[in-house]
């Protein structure tokens, strides 16, 4: 039992990860909608600058991580204008920039391979490795740190887009490009910003994973799949939907892989099978959103 | 008229420079996953190449080294070994991913060219293919689990825990690790894998907790999963000693992995304090300015042993040297003092049995050597 | 008919003139234009994002040499076992997936693909595992072993075939649907369209047809292994069709043309940095062109 509740603390911090990647792929979708497979590269531009802010020059947490998440905004900010926004202007079909992005998750991954070893680098832990025990429930620091801060991330976005004028201007875009237009709300300000936005997440997914997986070039694919998955699991619709599918996902990951009765090699798989059979029965997603 | 004479001056002009250099190809990775393991492998490879050159040469001959990047896309890499052939190629060293050097095996059968990897350590490169062309002198995975075996004889282990990563040499290795183990005797009870990509090892640390193994035997050969895998080892307060594959001999674990492999004994092909490691190193230093690492060494005694086999052969003729390195005898950088490459009795995996090492790692760094082959 | 024969004898004779090297690399480049026309034809024509691809493509392949060397089946049963593997595993996935729409069967083949490394790579003696098979060779056909070029002619026949099947489907009634389920479903079903069933019928031959093209595949170098049928190549081939122009086979040529080939051009070039530099080339394309390549060619024959 005492194994279950370890278990879940860990599959909770990874859960978290995952609903991260799977919010910064809804920032950019909902306003857009345009499926960036980038936000992958983008955590692991964040995890990056974990490395060399706070492992080579050993600045301070918060500053580095500041820091870190600004530099991630501005390569999300500036691919939008540079990658997307082109596009969006020559009136080219959605598909156009979907696939620019992906393209862009070659050059991401390949300018880091050029400017780094292909070794992976350490990322510090935010209070350092150690372990904190609240009776049965327990788990390293950085887990617990993972999951409040994630928390904080989302309840945050929800607020956003709940209780602010802009945030309801980036939902108008999202229900109603013309009708936001006519409105007066500024849609390449609006589509600039949610790229920027989802880079943030991003970074900070990937900030944070990186003291476990460490930061390296190879890192984003995985992580890209990771935060897809859990953002079709939870739906697109509302904003929870992300983290409720990261949770649901990792939970399913490491269940399997630590209960159920298959030899190792084929449980890694056993995730995506559930995935497949979760899609074919319910296709839209665990949250619908509300009309 | 002209024009033909000028063509023909060309074309002679070339067929006299390929008479002047020993053309060896060389089938890397440079942008692929194989890439942290390829490059300094090449590197090594060069300098040998430079090393010989200097010295005059073999045959009286330059090398010229034919250095191709197949991106670790075994398909490319069957071309780019028909490439290297028809450019002139009479040697290929392979130092991509496993299955891409496995896929050249089947152009160099057919073109009767020899080829060596000086670093692939996977058991079937020699026995899926009865391919005479083809030698290996990286550790295999069997000699690896003999060696640590060996080593760890006198703690008795009855009950051993595998954990390995999912890229196809950490199965691979583990496919060897498990063979071994059996064959000694001793029960496997838990076999575990982590998927690279994983956020945590978390629920495969506990499972070997919970089955109480002696040891802990790691395979994997993906330094960041590895990584993952002694992080949760001490997240989760396990004891019980790691046993693990070469992939632990890589320096960067110095560095990515502080705090975290104090106590880890590990297999390698590389002793520092023998004295040609020592030159070696040395050498590389002086010509370079960055120290080697021992995955220069692998590709540093792949080109001297792909020379070693042309002088010998006294030619550049394919099947001369084929006969030639099918007897050599040669002792390079890695492996244990005194240890030599050799293929005796029709074997083409060249690596001796008890060339390999054990060290233990203190604090963050790599120990001396503790134990020394498998018997 | 006639161009068809035409192209084969062009596309087979070329195979003739060429020495080792280039021969091997024109193999694996016209087995490329054969995915990519078949992946046009579901992705570009019929609108469906799928990254299951290489994974049927691998299903032919292993499915051929399992039959021929494990289980000596005859050659034309073993071809047919193969199809039928593919038809099978196509239909179990793409019956389901009707029901899902745009990127829920991206998600869905995207784990298709991974699951299929995994059966392969814990396959033990039947898959080979990592090292996939080897030490097999084409059975001799009327005492007549194919090879070098001769095989090459195999190749170019399955690329013309693929191609001619394709665009005579394209201009049919089919076609028309695909196009039209892909442009508008809901306008389609209103026509009398059946929107799943074409679905169906799209994501099976195209699958069925990178089977045998697998199939082909697996006697170009004489084995198998799990690395060639990752999803790295899977969204290789996405590129290949949209750099080049989706919903043109014109378009699937070109691309894949020019995408399998870029890398041998830039590795001499820029070594370390061919795959930064590709990725460049690839957005820069994609940004001017964002209908493909197959547009610089329209505007030039409009002219």
């Amino acid at each position: 039992m005492q194994d279950f509740f370890e278990l879940a603390v860990g599959a909770a911090a990874s859960g978290c990860i995952y609903g991260l990647i799977g919010l910064a792929y809804l920032l950019v979708l909902r306003p857009t909608g345009i499926i960036n497979f980038a936000v992958g590269e983008w955590a692991m531009l964040g995890a990056f600058g974990g490395y060399v802010l706070l492992t080579t020059y050993e600045w301070p947490y918060p500053l580095g991580m500041a820091v870190a998440l600004a530099f991630v905004f501005l390569v999300g900010w500036a691919t939008e204008r540079i990658v997307v926004r082109p596009l969006v202007e020559k009136g080219a079909p959605l598909l156009a920039p979907i696939l620019a992005l992906l393209g862009m998750v070659v050059v991401y991954r390949e300018t880091i391979s050029a400017i780094f070893p292909p070794d992976p680098m350490p990322v510090p832990y935010a209070f350092g490795m150690g372990r904190l025990e609240l009776g049965p429930i327990a788990g390293t620091y950085q887990s617990f740190f993972t999951i409040g801060v994630t928390l904080a991330v989302f309840i945050a976005t929800w607020l956003f887009f709940e209780r602010t004028v802009a945030g309801k201007a980036f939902e108008a875009v999202a229900l109603h490009r013309r009708a936001a237009a006519l409105m007066g709300i500024n849609l390449s300000r609006v589509m600039a910003l949610s790229f920027g936005a989802g880079a943030v997440v991003a970074g900070l997914g990937g900030l944070l994973v990186a003291p476990n997986t460490s930061a390296h070039y190879l890192m984003g694919v995985p992580l890209a799949i990771q935060g897809f998955t859990a953002l079709v699991i939870g739906g697109v619709g509302r904003v929870a939907g992300p983290l409720l599918g990261g949770l649901l996902l990792a939970l399913a990951e490491q269940l399997t892989v630590r209960y159920a009765p298959i030899p190792s090699g084929y449980a890694q798989g056993m995730p995506l099978a559930l995935l497949m059979v979760f899609l074919l029965l319910r296709p839209t997603g665990l949250l619908r959103a509300r009309s | 008229m002209k024009l033909v004479a000028m063509l023909a001056a060309a074309l002679f002009a070339t067929a006299a420079q390929a008479q002047d250099t020993i053309k060896i190809g060389v089938i890397t990775d440079r942008v692929g996953v194989s890439k942290p393991y390829a490059e300094p492998a090449t590197e090594g490879i060069i300098f040998g190449a430079n090393e010989l050159n200097k010295k005059g040469g073999v045959l009286g001959r330059k090398i010229e080294l034919l250095i191709e990047d197949d991106q670790s896309k075994p398909d490319v890499s069957a071309a780019l070994a028909r490439k290297l052939i028809d450019q002139g190629a009479v040697f290929i060293l392979s130092v991509s991913l496993s299955p891409a050097t496995q896929q050249q095996q089947t152009v160099t059968m057919e073109a009767k060219t020899p080829q060596m990897t000086p670093m692939n350590s996977a058991d079937y490169l020699t026995t899926q293919l009865d391919n005479p062309y083809f030698w290996q002198t990286g550790p295999l995975g069997s000699v690896q689990i003999a060696t640590l075996l060996a080593h760890a004889k006198t703690r008795n282990l009855k009950r051993v825990a595998l954990i390995t990563d999912n890229s196809e040499l950490g199965q691979a290795i583990a496919k060897a690790f498990r063979a071994g183990l059996e064959k000694s005797g001793i029960q496997i009870v838990d076999d575990e894998v982590v998927s690279n990509g994983s956020t945590t090892a978390t629920p495969q640390m506990q499972k070997i907790r919970g089955a109480n193994p002696d040891a802990l035997f790691v395979a994997g050969v993906v330094t960041a999963t590895n990584v993952l895998i002694f992080k949760s080892y001490r997240e989760l307060g396990l004891k019980m000693p790691i046993h693990a594959s070469y992939n632990l001999s890589v320096p960067i674990y110095m560095t990515a992995a502080k705090g975290l492999v104090d106590g880890i004994t590990f297999v390698d092909a590389y002793d520092p304090d023998k004295p040609e490691v020592k030159a070696f190193e040395a050498a590389y230093k002086k010509e370079t300015g960055t120290a080697p690492t021992n995955l220069h060494g692998y590709g540093y005694d792949g080109i001297h042993l792909v020379a070693e086999a042309i002088r010998k052969a006294g030619s550049t003729d394919k099947e001369k040297i084929r006969a030639a390195m099918q007897s050599i005898s040669y002792s390079g950088v890695m492996g244990a003092k005194g240890m030599k490459y050799g293929f005796p009795a029709g074997k083409r995996a060249g690596f001796d049995p008890n060339g390999m090492v054990v060290r233990v790692y203190e604090g963050d760094r790599q120990g001396r050597v503790v134990y020394v082959g498998q018997k | 008919m006639i161009k068809g024969a035409t192209a084969f004898i062009v596309l087979a004779g070329a195979a003739f003139f060429m020495g080792d090297y280039h021969n091997d690399v024109y193999r694996k480049l016209l087995l490329w234009i054969t995915l990519a026309l078949g992946y046009n034809f579901l992705f570009g024509i019929c609108g469906q994002v799928a990254f299951s691809h290489f994974a049927f493509y691998g299903i032919g392949a292993y499915s051929i040499v399992i039959f021929l060397f494990q289980f000596h089946l005859p050659f034309p049963v073993a071809v047919l076992c193969g199809i039928a593997l593919c038809v099978f595993f196509a239909l179990a996935v793409a019956i389901p997936s009707t029901r899902l729409e745009g990127f829920y069967l991206a998600l869905a083949t995207l784990a298709l693909g991974q699951l299929f490394i995994v059966v392969l790579n814990e396959g033990g003696a039947v898959t080979g595992g990592t090292g996939g098979i080897a030490n097999y060779r084409l059975p001799e056909i009327f005492g007549f072993q194919l090879r070098g070029p001769w095989y090459t002619a195999v190749i170019a026949l399955l690329v013309v075939a693929t191609y001619l099947v394709l665009v005579r489907l394209d201009r049919s009634w089919f076609g028309r649907a695909c196009r039209a389920v892909r442009d508008n479903p809901e306008a389609a079903a209103a026509m009398g369209v059946n929107v799943a069933r074409t679905k169906v019928i799209a994501f099976t031959l195209t699958s069925a047809l990178a089977g045998v093209a697998g199939m082909v595949y697996a006697f170009v170098d004489n084995t198998v292994n799990p690395p060639i049928f990752g999803i790295d190549n899977a969204f290789l081939l996405l590129f290949m069709v949209i750099v080049g122009g989706a919903g043109r086979h014109a378009g699937a040529v070109i691309g894949a043309t020019l995408l399998f080939l870029l890398p041998f051009w830039l590795s001499p070039l820029v070594g370390h940095h061919q795959a930064l530099v590709f990725g460049v080339l690839v957005v820069l394309a994609i940004l001017l062109q964002p209908a493909g390549l197959v547009g610089i060619y329209d505007r030039v024959v409009r002219r």
